[in-house]
């Protein structure tokens, strides 16, 4: 004790240069991890979040009583979830092979640089270019097909418009990962392969794709720690937070934010918090565990 | 054949002997259409807000109106006070925000990168848990406006994203990896005190680093939206995304408030280019974005492979 006060003291210089972000991580992400009684109190804005008397499990059954909300919101967070990590796995991959393939080098570059751009777009624009696409009476696609569909207001075309939209804005920005790894792999091992006779795709299948799974295994294993969270702004913008299409489009943030800005039933969402952020918890440790095994280099911890 | 193997060795890529082939061709054929995929939409925007209001209602959004026009863009510029205040609301969070994070992270990042500091080992707890769990969006909001009273202030568009727990990784790895220890021994030896080192060693070489998590921040701020919709409230405080989700109820303000000349609303004859003043606004808030992206590419694919590989 006495040594790591010693210690202590010898770097009092470094104990001041983390203590301002120490201290915006204490405040901004510590303390809001007290909010989490909400979900056992009955929240009275005037006695505030710590003066609210306590109410038992009462959120909970308030959970259970509108269960088909939040089984809906919660299946369509993981299937989201799912939706989105297999194809943007798959695509990420994909176009990371087939760039590092590509002999023009120069336009692979240009093009490289044009389709990371859709990343650096906020949903709060990418909603009116969606909108541009699809909208009733302007929109392109109802133009080109001569049909005069309101997709705002058919819930069954949604999961396949957010799912296209996620494509559009990810996938450059994805692949870049994969292509450093890709960059790593030593030459000589290509060059081996064209001795013993390999063409292309053996090369693909049998160097290209094996280096590559380390790397697609940690990012799978780390993803499941946030399958609870989703892209609110997806959900949210570029719906536009229509209650109609809720049934394919509400996720659990989507529905936390919808809950806050039109300050409604706060034990329910509460509730849905505190669920959120236990499975969280536990997922994440899950998947730590499980990289750890794995690949203990990419464990988080 | 000995020759062509040598010079096949000297390329980085193992692709690149290849000779054109079919293979080839069709493998650029669909780099290309994914390339149209993701800036095609892009493209839409910048025709359609200088696409004329009636062609759009008409014949609906095209990549090639016949039917150009000037009215959206105009319309936009007409905003007066209150684009330039959400401008300059946004440039100030932006900047602001990304300053003081990559001050204060590379400061953590240093003291955490320490060896024979014993509190190292707590840091690098303390900045992980933030991970694993934290309180949801709705714990956060009623903690900041009840619990630290700052609804509609600027501080709660800059504090929440200005430390997060990757950027602190990136910047450390960094340090640990590409910084040599001995230059930091050597400026002890030479009698330059904790502060001096970092400050004037350490923080100049940590450059490209802070070049690629600097410009992810700044993108974030620019881009956020969430805090902006959650926590601001007054026009004097609104951020450029704010603007743009309200853009609806923004044109129809911006045009009847009295910021805008009278002259200005008469030449607009009382009519908005609702679609292509829209799109107008999109162009003018991502567009320094657009801008500045293309200067920090090599930075941030840098910065986000060394990211991906802790130390």
């Amino acid at each position: 004790m006495k040594d790591f006060l010693r210690n202590t003291w010898k770097h009092r210089a470094h104990v001041v240069l983390a203590l301002p972000a120490f201290l915006v991580l204490f405040f901004i992400m510590y303390v809001p991890m007290t909010g989490l009684i909400l979900a056992f109190k009955r929240f009275d804005s005037r006695l505030g979040i710590y003066g609210s008397p306590f109410c038992g499990l009462d959120n909970f059954k308030f959970l259970i009583a509108s269960k088909a909300q939040f089984i809906n919101f919660t299946s369509n967070t993981i299937l989201y979830y799912v939706i989105f990590t297999v194809i943007g796995t798959f695509l990420n991959v994909a176009l990371a092979i087939a760039i590092d393939q590509c002999i023009f080098k120069k336009t692979t570059k240009v093009m490289q640089t044009l389709m990371i751009i859709p990343v650096f777009i906020s949903y709060a624009a990418v909603q009116f270019i969606v909108y541009a696409f699809i909208s009733k009476d302007t929109g392109m696609i109802n133009n080109l097909l001569g049909t005069n569909t309101s997709f705002y207001m058919n819930a069954s075309y949604w999961t396949v418009i957010l799912t296209i939209t996620k494509i559009w804005k990810d996938t450059g920005y994805g692949s870049v990962l994969y292509m450093s790894v890709l960059a790593g792999i030593d030459t000589e091992l290509y060059e081996a392969a064209e001795i013993d006779g390999a063409n292309r795709w053996k090369k693909i299948w049998h160097i290209t794709l094996p280096s590559l799974i380390p790397m697609i295994t940690v990012m799978l294993l780390l993803s499941v720690g946030s399958i609870m969270k989703s892209d609110t702004g997806l959900f949210y913008q570029v719906t536009r937070d229509t209650g109609v299409l809720y049934d394919t489009t509400q996720v659990i943030d989507s529905f936390v934010l919808h809950s806050i800005l039109k300050n409604s039933n706060f034990g329910f969402t509460a509730a849905t918090s505190f669920f959120q952020s236990v499975v969280g918890l536990l997922l994440m440790l899950g998947a730590n565990a499980l990289v750890k095994k794995i690949e203990p280099e990419n464990a988080l911890f | 054949m000995a020759r062509k193997k040598k010079e096949a060795n000297l390329d980085l890529a193992p692709s690149k002997k290849e000779k054109m082939g079919p293979g080839q061709i069709v493998v650029l054929i669909c780099l290309a259409i994914f390339t149209v995929f993701c800036f095609a939409p892009v493209v839409l925007v910048f025709v359609s807000a200088f696409t004329d209001e009636m062609y759009i209602v008409q014949h609906g959004f095209s990549f090639f109106p016949q039917k150009w026009s000037m009215a959206g863009m105009n319309a936009v510029l007409k905003y007066g006070k209150q684009l330039f205040t959400s401008y300059a609301v946004t440039i100030f969070v932006t900047v602001t925000g990304t300053l003081l994070g990559l001050l204060i992270m590379s400061m953590y990042a240093y003291a955490m990168s320490r060896k024979d500091f014993r509190l190292s080992k707590f840091l690098a707890i303390f900045l992980l848990i933030p991970m694993l769990f934290n309180g949801g969006q709705l714990s956060g909001y009623i903690i900041f406006t009840s619990v630290y009273h700052l609804k509609d202030n600027l501080l709660l568009l800059i504090l929440p994203l200005c430390v997060t727990t990757m950027n602190v990784i990136i910047l450390r790895t960094y340090i640990v990896n590409s910084i040599p220890g001995e230059l930091m021994e050597a400026a002890k030896i030479d009698g330059a005190g904790e502060y001096r080192t970092f400050f004037q060693i350490t923080l100049p070489l940590l450059k490209p680093s802070l070049a690629a998590v600097g410009f992810m921040m700044a993108t974030a701020y620019w881009n956020d939206w969430q805090n902006a919709m959650l926590y601001i409230d007054t026009n004097s405080k609104k951020p450029l995304q704010l603007l743009l989700i309200n853009i609806q109820k923004s044109i129809q303000f911006l045009l009847n408030n009295t910021n805008v000349p009278a002259s200005a609303r008469a030449a607009m004859g009382g009519t908005i280019p609702q679609n292509s003043a829209t799109m107008a606004t999109v162009i003018v808030v991502i567009g320094p974005i657009m801008i500045a992206y293309p200067f920090f590419q090599k930075y941030f694919i840098k910065g986000l492979t060394v990211g991906s590989v802790k130390g």
